[in-house]
């Protein structure tokens, strides 16, 4: 099975006012396709920066980050944005959907930047939600939404564009046990089911054990694998 | 986008609606001072022919009827024609039954405003008339009067009044404003108010307008060391000296315009930062799902010009709305504010600043958010 990601020798450090901080050192990962990682760590393991460097949101200081094919440390920030549309769908901690926008725009918002026409991006979004069992709350906003309800929502969003790679950024760590089931349970189901490759970071035991892999960050090298 | 734009502008109503509506306030303001400006900066009909020579102490000092010949003496002077402002009152004093009236000499006037166009016989039936007076064609239309009609106009700066007849009507077809005008025989005021030979102004019509400045200085210096020394100016420098008459107002109108418009770019702006501000998070969001920086700063420059162009419009239509009862009121004091009108002008003014101040406002902000690194807006979430 080939490699949707693939990374070398990855170095990421930080300049703090005087001080450089080594965040990664010399990572090597690769994420076969349909894979389930759950990349886990400490606090400050360095686990969330891989997750940025994997979306193409930050850029290693130094070493190779390769997803679906693209050494995306090469391409320029307006190729990024292009790039990441089209292969990337990502999840974050606190949902973080526009407010002013129901759940069907949501969603629908990644759709704008394609040339699908508008009945076209309305059955993609209405299918997303379906997906994840939010057909009925089409119309609601964000405010209207329980947590759970939000992270389905943004999960919806995540994958309406059909990406190579889903990334999720503590999925589960604002939810409550019921909500965070659930939320695992269709990132599971998007896995198993329709094949989506998917790395999750989490520092919950629980929720790494629904993945298929387990990778563990420390101090900002790759400890184990599972 | 779009949609994204215009839930954005009403995410905080209150702010919005605050901004907007000292936009609104602003360009309000602004357009009631270029308004302003226009009408006391209006010298339509004023010739380069034409020099006007009046009292150096002000309008309202006479000068003796004996300077009519000695001006008409002066090299390159073609005609002269003596004006009394009358003002008064016709029918009532609202603003639109206003006009300017003057009491003339019947023999010159006319070699002085040879623009206007009547016929001899109407012009002899005039002089014969002491009574008799000559309206614009645009006054005669406005009013319904026909040759041989009678008019009423009460005195207010002179003690008497005028019994008028209309025994002719002149004609300006390149400009309708000085067919909105009336002259009467001089003659028939001076034996109302019991004095002769006082003029308000002598219109000269000199030969050619390279002339202006000769006359000009001749006529001042003929009249250096008399009682009645004289100010001579051309014909637009007078009407602008209305102006001038109500002191540095144009200084004043244009500085409190300005300082209404940079006070409300701030205000603006700051609120746009306020917004860009707030929605670090939603930008890195957008970046996160592609967006790209063109697109973000349309997303933010089009909220903040739909603010700028909004509350200018808002502005300028209710100053076209408010203006003709504010020249209402105003005519009350100097009946010229009746005409006081939102001009084509005005209302290009106004909407370009509010697009500029729209523009301007935005694009610190929307370079910001194009700008900002997806890291740094997200972390700020977490």
């Amino acid at each position: 099975m080939s490699n949707v990601v693939e990374v070398r020798d990855v170095v990421k450090t930080y300049r703090r006012d005087d001080f450089l901080i080594k965040v990664l050192q010399g990572v090597n990962l690769q994420v076969a396709a349909g894979d389930f990682v759950a990349l886990m760590g400490p606090s400050g393991s360095g686990k969330s920066t891989l997750l940025n460097l994997l979306a193409g949101i930050d850029r290693p200081t130094s070493g190779e980050v390769k997803v679906a094919g693209h050494d995306i440390g090469r391409l320029s920030e307006s190729d990024l944005a292009i790039w990441r549309r089209r292969n990337i769908g990502f999840i974050f901690q606190f949902y973080n959907l526009i407010p002013v926008l129901t759940a069907f725009e949501n969603v629908e918002l990644p759709l704008t930047l394609t040339r699908l026409s508008r009945a076209q991006r309305k059955v993609k979004a209405e299918t997303a939600l379906a997906v994840v069992g939010l057909a009925d709350r089409m119309d609601h906003y964000p405010r209207q939404l329980s947590g759970g309800q939000e992270q389905r929502v943004a999960i919806a969003r995540a994958i309406v564009t059909d990406p190579t790679l889903l990334l999720a950024d503590e999925p589960t760590g604002d939810l409550d046990a019921a909500s965070a089931a659930d939320v695992l349970d269709l990132l599971v189901e998007l896995n198993r089911q329709f094949g989506k490759t998917i790395v999750m970071v989490t520092h919950d035991p629980r929720a790494a054990e629904r993945a298929l892999t387990m990778v563990h960050l420390e101090k900002g090298q790759l400890a184990a694998a599972a | 986008m779009q949609k994204l734009a215009l839930r954005n502008l009403l995410r905080n109503k209150l702010r919005t609606t605050l901004t907007v509506a000292s936009l609104m306030f602003a360009l309000l303001l602004l357009s009631l001072l270029m308004a302003f400006l226009d009408l006391l900066g209006s010298t339509s009909g004023a010739s380069d022919n034409r020099i006007i020579v009046r009292s150096a102490i002000s309008l309202a000092t006479l000068l003796p009827e004996s300077y009519w010949r000695q001006v008409e003496t002066l090299p390159h002077v073609a005609a002269v024609t003596p004006l009394n402002w009358f003002q008064g009152v016709y029918k009532d004093d609202r603003p639109e039954n206003f006009f300017p009236r003057f009491a003339a000499d019947p023999a010159t006037v006319f070699k002085v405003y040879p623009e206007l166009s009547i016929s001899p016989q109407e012009q002899q039936a005039w002089a014969a008339d002491r009574r008799g007076f000559v309206a614009g064609k645009a006054l005669a239309v406005k009013y319904g009067w026909k040759v041989g009609d009678s008019i009423f106009i009460k005195g207010d700066i002179y003690p008497m009044d005028l019994d008028l007849v209309l025994r002719g009507i002149f004609t300006q077809p390149r400009n309708a404003d000085q067919e909105k005008v009336i002259y009467f025989q001089r003659q028939y005021l001076e034996e109302g108010i019991g004095k002769r030979g006082l003029i308000g102004t002598y219109v000269l019509r000199i030969d050619s307008p390279a002339s202006e400045v000769a006359v000009r200085k001749a006529a001042e210096a003929k009249f250096e060391n008399s009682d009645f020394q004289v100010r001579a100016e051309t014909e637009k420098a007078f009407q602008l000296s209305f102006a001038e008459m109500m002191g540095n107002v144009k200084l004043l109108f244009t500085a409190i315009g300005l300082a209404a418009v940079i006070s409300i770019f701030f205000i603006t702006a700051n609120t746009m930062a306020m917004a860009a501000r707030e929605r670090t998070a939603e930008v890195g969001v957008l970046k996160t799902l592609g967006f790209g920086r063109g697109q973000l700063l349309r997303l933010v420059l089009g909220e903040s010009l739909a603010v700028g162009v909004l509350g200018a419009a808002l502005g300028c239509g209710l100053c076209a709305v408010l203006m003709p009862v504010v020249g209402a009121l105003l005519a009350k004091m100097m009946p010229i504010f009746g005409t006081l009108r939102m001009s084509g002008g005005n209302w290009a003014t106004g909407l370009s600043i509010g697009v500029a101040i729209g523009l301007l406002s935005g694009v610190g902000p929307a370079l910001g958010a194009a700008r900002l690194r997806i890291v740094d807006a997200v972390r700020r979430v977490a």
